[in-house]
């Protein structure tokens, strides 16, 4: 009974001790600037069927894995200079400008148990501020280890047990090691075109992959990255990653 | 940025609790435990905390320059193989659980037991045994042109020479 009584007393000195939030900062110009369409809603229609109202983060709190902004997500293989976009140069200005456009799901010749038909991309194409191989970091999204450098491929097993995927990164650039223990914001390597011996459009590809329990048995799939790259790039923004 | 947060709640999707998976252990055959050629200290040693069964395929179990990285719960090998580098990984760890959710059951009636396709030019393995998630990946210097990343041969050859060298509950 005492203990019930004592609980509003708690309750109340903790209301007048708690911080008072800080006045917000006025936005920056790129935080002005920024803008995403939802996730799901893949640009242009025919690039596929992205998982329209899934606003889960499920990677909630990571760092953006590009250490600065800005950085434009958007299609690689649908946009200007792709290889089913309009003709152009894959460095025509339009394809480094917001809003940013989901691209997991997107049209694929691969598994993907989370896509509609069971099909699509497993990750995100993200392009860096210009289009310049060898200039930007991709950093670590959390603490964790580095399990794997392949030819184009640096993979980090996060705390969380998540594993994130970079791909495309520049190999003599990758600044870890394998088994090496890495903190969230580490520098891994610069983003690059590399895809071994065949070249890609200069950006990362970021996915994300996780164990799913339904009731008792398991799958380990690449879920949706948007919406949680949309948090952490608002974060970047705010000077807060 | 609420409404982000509290729509899976309402909707009971999903929910990021973590925890471990269950494992029904195999019963463990002797040989492959206890080799007459003992495995190199590289394995031996990165995998002797692990608590899962470890798999990797036969005559790779051999091969001194491997790297192997572990914890309890996890753990990844790889090793070259001529223009190549080869992965298997296992891992008994989850990160989100659905209880009610059709769509997540459904998925998961839909995936084969093992799956082999290329991804990002990366040959790729998947499967699932004992309650644990397992992947095994074939990454190509040269990924459009060897074979070892365009065709299934290889990486359905090593899914069926998998031996179990270690792990203990």
């Amino acid at each position: 009974m005492r203990t019930l009584l004592i609980i509003p007393f708690i309750l109340f000195f903790s209301a007048c001790t708690q911080e008072q939030p800080k006045p917000n900062k006025p936005l920056t110009e790129e935080e002005k600037k920024f803008t995403f369409s939802p996730a799901g809603q893949l640009v242009p229609a025919k690039s596929g069927q992205g998982r329209n109202g899934d606003n889960y983060i499920y990677a909630p709190g990571i760092r953006f894995p590009i250490e600065s902004a800005p950085a434009y997500l958007n299609s690689q293989v649908y946009g200007i200079g792709g290889l089913y976009g309009a003709r152009g140069s894959l460095c025509n200005e339009k394809n480094y400008q917001y809003p940013w456009h989901d691209n997991y799901c997107e049209k694929r010749r691969w598994g993907m148990p989370l896509c509609s038909g069971g099909k699509g991309h497993q990750g995100v194409d993200i392009r860096t501020a210009t289009c310049e191989k060898n200039k930007y970091y991709a950093v670590a999204v959390e603490d964790g280890i580095i399990t794997y450098i392949g030819k184009y491929t640096v993979k980090l097993r996060g705390k969380s047990g998540r594993t994130y995927r970079y791909l495309h990164l520049d190999s003599p650039s990758v600044l870890v090691k394998k088994g090496e223990k890495v903190n969230r914001g580490d520098r891994l390597g610069l983003v690059s075109n590399n895809m071994g011996s065949t070249k890609t459009s200069i950006h990362l590809h970021f996915d994300i992959k996780e164990t799913i329990k339904i009731n008792g048995k398991s799958t380990k799939v690449y879920v949706p990255p948007y919406t949680s790259l949309v948090d952490a790039y608002k974060r970047l923004l705010r000077g807060n990653p | 940025m609420r409404r982000l947060l509290i729509l899976p709640l309402l909707f009971g999707i999903l929910s990021a609790d973590s925890g471990i998976l269950d494992i029904k252990w195999p019963k463990p055959n002797a040989k492959h435990l206890k080799p007459s050629t003992p495995y190199p200290k590289v394995l031996t040693e990165g995998i002797k905390d692990v608590r899962l069964p470890v798999y990797i395929p036969n005559s790779y179990a051999y091969i001194k320059n491997m790297v192997v990285i572990a914890d309890k719960n996890f753990y990844t090998i790889s090793f070259p193989f001529k223009g190549a580098t080869v992965t298997i990984s296992g891992d008994r760890t989850y990160q989100e659980s659905v209880s009610n959710k059709q769509e997540f059951k459904a998925i998961l009636k839909a995936i084969p037991p093992v799956t082999f396709e290329q991804e990002e030019g990366i040959m790729t393995s998947e499967f699932n045994r004992h309650g644990v998630n397992y992947s095994m990946e074939i990454e190509c210097d040269k990924p459009q042109r060897d074979k070892r990343c365009t065709d299934t041969k290889l990486i359905k050859e090593l899914y069926s020479r998998l031996i179990m060298v270690g792990g203990h509950p």
